[in-house]
């Protein structure tokens, strides 16, 4: 009793494909298009840095500005309170020394009529 | 003339300045105004008081001895007591909004930009002063204009 002949072939419509390829999944942007992102998020920042520092300039101008407006204010009071000094000081000077004869009260020690800030300063 | 200092809050006589000026100079009472106040009206002095301010710093250059310029001193002082006199007339609630932000913001105009429009507003409509920056950079909106600065309360 033998089987009939039969030829073994392929199932109707062919073999299915052999998945010989790797099945990977994806794993995000490549690195060429995370270092152009990077690239340009870093760019923009560096940017808004440029800006900001020009804003600084300025910030810095006006708060320059605003104190040399003030200078000649500022000095006009303190020399008010130098000269009061000085006056009292010669007033002093004049009142200590009235017993020796041939001083000259107020006289500068330098030979130069330029003026000079009191070296000490009596707080009163 | 006593030497010992006496605090001014328990001394039981009224303090008296032992050196005062002399007395042939004409009197002027001194500014009294605080940082806060001052820095708020800078701007406004300098542009209010531009001739005294320049004649006292030119006749500064010509001689630093204090006594060569108390006279244009008395005048700059005289000068700004009249421009802050006016300015507490004429935008007070302004002017004080301005400055109390000042000495809440370690005095950096930057912080206070609200406040200090409305006074340059105040100002300009009432007394005609502008704000003024010298030294701008050509085609640019001075800093106390700009709409969206990056440096605030929140830094952009």
């Amino acid at each position: 009793m033998s089987a009939p002949y039969r030829q073994d072939m392929p199932p109707p419509g062919g073999f299915q494909q052999i998945r010989y390829k790797r099945n990977l999944p994806f794993r995000g942007p490549s690195g060429a298009v995370i270092l152009a992102g990077v690239t340009a998020f870093c760019g923009y920042g560096f940017y808004r840095i440029g800006l900001g520092n020009l804003e600084k300039r300025e910030l810095q101008r006006e708060r320059v500005w605003s104190r040399i407006h003030l200078v000649p204010l500022l000095l006009a009071e303190g020399d008010r309170d130098a000269y009061r000094r000085q006056h009292a000081a010669l007033e002093r000077e004049k009142e200590i020394m009235k017993d020796v004869p041939g001083w000259e009260a107020g006289k500068s020690v330098y030979h130069n009529p330029r003026y000079r800030p009191a070296d000490t300063m009596v707080v009163l | 003339m006593s030497t010992v200092y006496h605090k001014p809050d328990t001394a039981d006589q009224p303090y008296r300045d032992p050196t005062p000026l002399p007395t042939d100079l004409p009197k002027v009472a001194e500014l009294g105004t605080t940082s806060a106040p001052l820095k708020s009206a800078a701007f406004f002095i300098g542009a209010y008081c531009k001739d005294y301010n320049d004649d006292f710093m030119l006749c500064k250059a010509e001689n630093r001895d204090p006594a060569h310029c108390l006279k244009e001193g008395r005048r700059v002082t005289r000068c700004a007591q009249d421009l802050i006199s006016k300015m507490r007339e004429n935008c007070l609630e302004q002017f004080k909004a301005h400055w109390n932000c000042l000495e809440h913001n370690n005095q950096e105009y930057h912080y206070c930009r609200k406040p200090e429009r409305t006074l340059n507003k105040c100002m300009f409509e009432k007394l005609g002063l502008v704000k003024t920056i010298p030294g701008i950079p050509e085609g640019k909106t001075p800093i106390h204009d700009v709409k969206d600065p990056i440096y605030g309360h929140v830094q952009k």
